[in-house]
């Protein structure tokens, strides 16, 4: 018997005002003609909620890029699922996020870069950073609860203490602390964004101080670096556990990423329930259970706890997906991980350009040292 | 963080809010869930911002009389604390 999931991750559009060169969206964007309309995605709320599902999580892309995003969330909140817009903010004034809240958002997330505007411009190639300042006084002034979420690596991590200083003043109900994971953009851009050892260690002492400083006022939930773990992450709980993504053109996924992996057929909304999706399809059954798993995962005690850690880090790093994720220092596979944490440490690692200089400065000394995340045709 | 006092008014944080069926009640949070049962259940039932923390302890004192009420008052009383830490519940 296959549990019913919890939660839906809807990625509503492709479309963003941002560049994050840490985006996790693949490389190969969905453009706007190509996106579920309004009924489509009313559609897929109830069939949700009829699932069980607990949570709507409105992701992108920028969700507010969908003109539609009100009626969207008024229409999962009547499908009984808790909402969640993550977002950059861009786009949201006073008037549309009341009218958010009365449609019934639960909760906003919105991202930050970094504390200083010009490296968080920079980050996001685009300035956006002020924008996000005023919002968050606006957000509190509605009723809804709010997270502010920090992406953190090599470029930033040496001011944690300062960016985390800078997000108490926000106000936040719950901040989300999130070590860079290397898929879609980051994967491209991981030398410029990997952070060394003596970051992450620091990193790790800077958080439990904030949690024990915050404790009852503000929450604080963290993602780990996983090349610098023992063992792999969880990934979304294991494939076709938990969560079900549906990306802008209604294709069904068990993860952000799990289009990149080749020979995968994935089902679309369009043409078949979320419930058939769910526990008849060929690509949510592939790494479901322990079949599936190789050595050394099958005979490993922690196999109910990672499920073989990530599917789509097993491709894209090692070419197969059925492999051991390699970030588990029991891979056969681990050498490569452990050679761009060499490399991430090395002398000759990525230099950071002086945190003095301006927005345009930045973009200019680093043309060289990354990629912008692109837009939809 | 202290433990609530008896005329503190315990409820639910925000972003917190009661969700699944009847059968299966949940407390919905941002980024999960917690099934609640039996008696954690009718705690939180009681978090209603209007009851106090006092009124909480004494009605189900009166509903659990076969238990000890200095025991039940230290449960509910590390029960909320615990959820508090969680930003499950404020008081």
């Amino acid at each position: 018997m296959i549990p019913n999931p919890l939660a839906l991750i809807a990625e509503v559009t492709h479309r963003c005002p941002l560049h994050c060169v840490y985006c996790s969206n693949p490389l190969q964007l969905a453009g706007t003609e190509s996106e579920l309309s309004t009924e489509q995605w009313t559609s897929i709320f109830q069939q949700s909620g009829k699932l069980g599902m607990l949570h709507a999580h409105f992701t992108g892309g920028e969700p507010l890029a969908r003109q539609d995003l009100t009626e969207l969330m008024a229409a999962a909140r009547a499908a009984g699922l808790y909402t969640n817009l993550i977002t950059s903010g861009i786009g949201l004034g006073e008037q549309r996020l009341a009218a958010l809240v009365a449609a019934g958002l639960d909760h906003i997330q919105v991202s930050f870069q970094d504390s200083r505007e010009d490296s968080a411009n920079w980050i996001a190639g685009t300035k956006a950073h002020a924008h996000k300042i005023e919002l968050s006084s606006v957000i509190r002034r509605h009723k809804v609860a709010f997270t502010v979420n920090l992406v953190v690596h090599r470029q930033n991590l040496d001011h944690l203490e300062e960016m985390i200083a800078f997000i108490e003043q926000l106000n936040p109900d719950r901040v989300e602390i999130a070590h860079t994971q290397y898929y879609g953009w980051a994967l491209a851009n991981r030398a410029a964004l990997m952070p060394t050892r003596a970051q992450v260690e620091a990193a790790v002492r800077i958080v439990e101080a904030a949690e024990k400083r915050l404790a009852g006022r503000v929450r604080i939930d963290s993602v780990v670096p996983d090349y610098y773990a023992k063992y792999p992450k969880a990934c979304m709980g294991g494939w076709g556990r938990r969560l079900m993504l549906i990306n802008p053109t209604g294709k069904v996924l068990p993860c952000h990423a799990a289009e990149v992996i080749p020979g995968m057929m994935f089902e679309n909304v369009r043409e078949k329930t979320l419930e058939c999706i769910w526990r008849e399809s060929a690509s949510f059954n592939r790494f479901r259970g322990e079949e599936w798993m190789p050595e050394p995962c099958r005979s490993c005690d922690r196999r109910a706890e990672d499920f073989g850690g990530c599917r789509c880090q097993a491709f894209l790093l090692a070419a197969d997906a059925t492999v051991t994720d390699p970030a588990c220092s029991l891979a056969p596979t681990h050498g490569m991980v452990e050679a761009a944490i060499r490399e991430a440490n090395s002398d000759a690692g990525v230099a950071s350009p002086k945190t003095a200089s301006s927005f345009v400065q930045l973009q200019r000394e680093t043309s060289r040292l990354w990629d912008y995340r692109t837009n939809p045709e | 963080m202290a433990p609530p006092l008896d005329s503190s008014q315990p409820r639910l944080a925000a972003g917190c809010r009661w969700g699944g069926s009847d059968a299966d009640r949940v407390i919905l949070f941002p980024e999960g869930a917690i099934k609640l049962q039996g008696t954690g259940r009718q705690v939180l039932e009681r978090c209603d911002g209007q009851r106090t923390f006092g009124e909480i302890i004494a009605e189900l004192q009166k509903q659990f009389s076969d238990a000890d009420p200095q025991k039940i008052r230290a449960d509910i009383t590390m029960f909320l604390e615990q959820l508090q830490k969680k930003r499950i519940v404020d008081y």
